[in-house]
């Protein structure tokens, strides 16, 4: 089986999906066997999930178009 | 029998080996004690002591050590490529290899004659029917082939063997047109006789099959799990490179071969007192490019962004260098190498004396020889164990998985084409045209359409909403002002966000304590380790709001540094793919895959506290 160090550098691949079936099979040997990386797999993959399910960072749009609307005013009248 | 002179001056191509070393350096014994003799082929490139370690390395592990393949078959197998391709140097020493291994010239001849009829048993038959079919046309190679030699009864062991020898055969005959080492023996007649009225080099074919490969994924053989921690080449190569690539991953089943390749890998690509390493790249880009290798294309476009290339730049290099921002001189080497790679029937020895007049030396051309059959080697390899891709290749390539498509080739030659990508994929070039004639509505439209894109970069790189604000300002004047010299290289999304991303790193640089993002990994990030080990909920957003999930994620990718959080923000709150997060940031994809990893474990380490197993509440 994978050492703990085998894992954490095969982790960021895993997470992301790109690791041969082989390399694969292996890691989840290890986190079947493994709890403190199981549980670094299992919170990492929900930061992730979190993240991407956040909506965070959603544009204010009540503060954006009058800016483009400024630029654009600016542009018409000196578009040097 | 055989001479110390590597080759006759006016034979070759000028590329002088330096008085030779007879020293008995330890590539020297090995061969030796092989042959009886020191071969020219060594010798020839005797200027540059560590490419003949490299060599001898690839040769020792591949031909002169047990295998699963006999010795003998080894040998044929190299006879055979050898004369397909007409290199009367290589067929006339491992004819006498066969025959100082006891193989009668009878037996030979018959092998140079119609190796069919040889009176092969049927495994041999069919493991040199596969390495034959390989050299000549890597393309036409698929996973049935593969199956084909199975059902003979050959092990994988075996195959990537094959695979590794036919490359090595590349290998060799690339250099021996370029350097043009004089033969070791007396020519016989018997092989004489079969190859010559040919002797000018043949090409092999390039893509002429590719579309047979598409269907074939590979990889073709299983590659058991080989530890980076344990396996030191795979340590090292993951520091110089950044990454442990599938091609040497695809290759564990045979962890002797692929030590000897990743020495001699690291001794011809990693020292700069000859070539730079950028020069290399480009080297292995641009005839990768032309032998349409998908696989290396992205490899060595991702290495050489990593040298700090811009994306498009290296695109450009694959998809025609001569219109690219290189110096003339590069394009001349660029020009030497993908003959040399790609249609070495046409090389001729003034080949060489056109690069000397843009300045370059002996040992410099000499490098460039050896790294375009380096090339060589490593596209057939690929390209007969079918490894995958470890990253897209460029967009204007397929996507498909081994070979690029006849498309794509079509692309390459094109003369005084100004524009490398295809507009028609982008979905903004009509806009673009019209804003660069100066049609306002037409930027309008385009800026409004990519507003979120570019509010994400900034307040990644920024970190602070009124920040944002006023770099969007100065983004829109600034790509209003640039338009014009938008050339289409990149997606226009690609370009705008670049104008935010530079607008952001201005304001950036004006504050104190300014982390770049262009910061390298420091041994203490590739160091960090995880210190919150309890478990999380099961369902963390059950116990919280969405709001309360939202602020806590806020908080804790604002609190990232810049480098991290740029990428983060990227990838997980805008969705985009590593390689397009890559192209965005002008990084390579290992540098975007190891911040990214090291941004998500921040990341959990702040959120741990609130999302642990027996917590609820709000954000803090």
């Amino acid at each position: 089986m994978i050492t703990c160090e085998e894992f954490f550098a095969e982790f960021g691949d895993y997470l992301e999906e790109q690791v041969s079936a082989e390399v694969r099979q292996e890691i989840e040997l290890h986190l079947s066997q493994c709890r403190a990386c199981h549980v670094l797999y299992d919170s990492t993959r929900k930061t992730v999930r979190i993240v991407s399910e956040s909506n965070s960072f959603e544009l204010p749009q009540d503060v954006f178009h009058p800016i483009i609307d400024r630029v654009m005013a600016k542009l018409r009248t000196d578009p040097s | 029998m055989h001479s110390n002179q590597a080759f006759a001056e006016d034979a070759g191509m000028n590329i002088r080996a330096k008085p030779g070393p007879e020293q008995e350096s330890d590539p020297f014994i090995v061969f030796r004690e092989a042959f009886g003799f020191i071969p020219n082929f060594l010798r020839a490139q005797s200027a540059l002591p560590r490419v003949i370690a490299a060599h001898a390395k690839l040769e020792e592990a591949v031909c002169l050590r047990d295998g699963e393949i006999s010795r003998i078959h080894r040998e044929r197998i190299l006879l055979r490529i050898a004369a397909d391709r007409r290199d009367n140097y290589w067929v006339a020493l491992n004819t006498e290899v066969l025959i100082s291994l006891g193989v009668p010239e009878d037996h030979i001849d018959g092998l140079l004659n119609d190796h069919e009829q040889a009176g092969l048993l049927a495994p041999d038959l069919a493991l040199l029917g596969f390495c034959l079919k390989l050299s000549r046309d890597s393309s036409s190679v698929g996973l049935e082939d593969v199956e084909a030699l199975r059902a003979r009864g050959l092990k994988d062991e075996a195959i990537v063997e094959a695979v590794v020898l036919t490359a090595l055969a590349a290998y060799r005959c690339t250099l021996s047109v370029a350097l043009r080492p004089e033969p070791d023996v007396k020519p016989r007649n018997l092989w004489l006789k079969k190859i010559r009225g040919a002797d000018e080099a043949l090409s092999p074919t390039i893509g002429a099959d590719a579309r047979h490969k598409a269907a074939s994924r590979g990889p073709y053989v299983p590659a058991p799990y080989l530890s980076p921690i344990t396996f030191e080449h795979f340590a090292i190569i993951r520091k110089s490179h950044g990454f442990i690539p599938n091609f040497f991953r695809a290759q564990t089943l045979r962890p002797d071969l692929l030590a000897a390749q990743l020495e001699a890998v690291g001794s011809i690509l990693l020292p700069e007192d000859v070539l730079t390493r950028a020069q290399k790249e480009s080297i292995l880009l641009a005839v990768s490019a032309a032998n349409l290798n998908s696989y290396c294309v992205a490899v060595h476009g991702n290495l050489l962004r990593g040298l700090g290339f811009p994306a498009e730049e290296a695109d450009q290099i694959a998809v025609d260098y001569r219109l690219s921002n290189l110096s003339k001189a590069d394009m001349a080497l660029l020009d030497f190498a993908v003959k040399l790679g790609t249609r070495f029937a046409e090389c001729s020895p003034e080949e060489a004396g056109k690069l000397a007049s843009f300045g370059f030396t002996q040992d410099q051309l000499l490098e460039g020889v050896v790294v375009t059959a380096l090339n060589n080697f490593a596209n057939t390899l690929q390209m007969g164990l079918g490894i995958e891709p470890d990253f897209e290749p460029p967009s204007i390539f397929e996507k498909n998985k081994v070979n690029l498509s006849h498309a794509a080739a079509t692309l390459m030659p094109r003369e005084g084409v100004e524009h490398l990508a295809d507009t028609s994929q982008d979905a903004d070039a009509e806009l673009v045209a019209q804003a660069q004639c100066g049609k306002l509505e037409a930027f309008e439209e385009l800026v409004r359409r990519h507003t979120r894109l570019m509010y994400r970069a900034l307040i990644a790189i920024l970190g602070d909403a009124a920040d944002a604000q006023d770099a969007m300002q100065d983004t829109l004047l600034s790509a209003f002002k640039h338009i014009g010299g938008f050339q289409g290289r990149a997606k226009f999304s690609t370009w705008l966000v670049s104008i935010a991303r530079n607008a952001a790193l201005e304001r950036l640089r004006g504050r104190r304590n300014m982390e770049s993002l262009d910061q390298s990994e420091t041994e203490e990030d590739c160091k960090f380790r995880p210190r919150q080990i309890a478990a999380w909920q099961e369902n963390p957003e059950q116990s919280h709001s969405r709001t309360e999930i939202r602020q806590l994620v806020e908080k804790g990718i604002l609190q990232l540094p810049p480098k991290y959080r740029v990428i983060v923000m990227l990838r997980d709150i805008e969705q985009l793919s590593t390689d397009e997060v890559a192209r965005q940031l002008g990084l390579s994809v290992p540098a975007v895959k190891t911040r990214l990893l090291r941004g998500r474990l921040m990341l959990r380490e702040w959120l741990s506290p609130h999302l642990v197993a027996g917590t609820k509440g709000a954000a803090q």
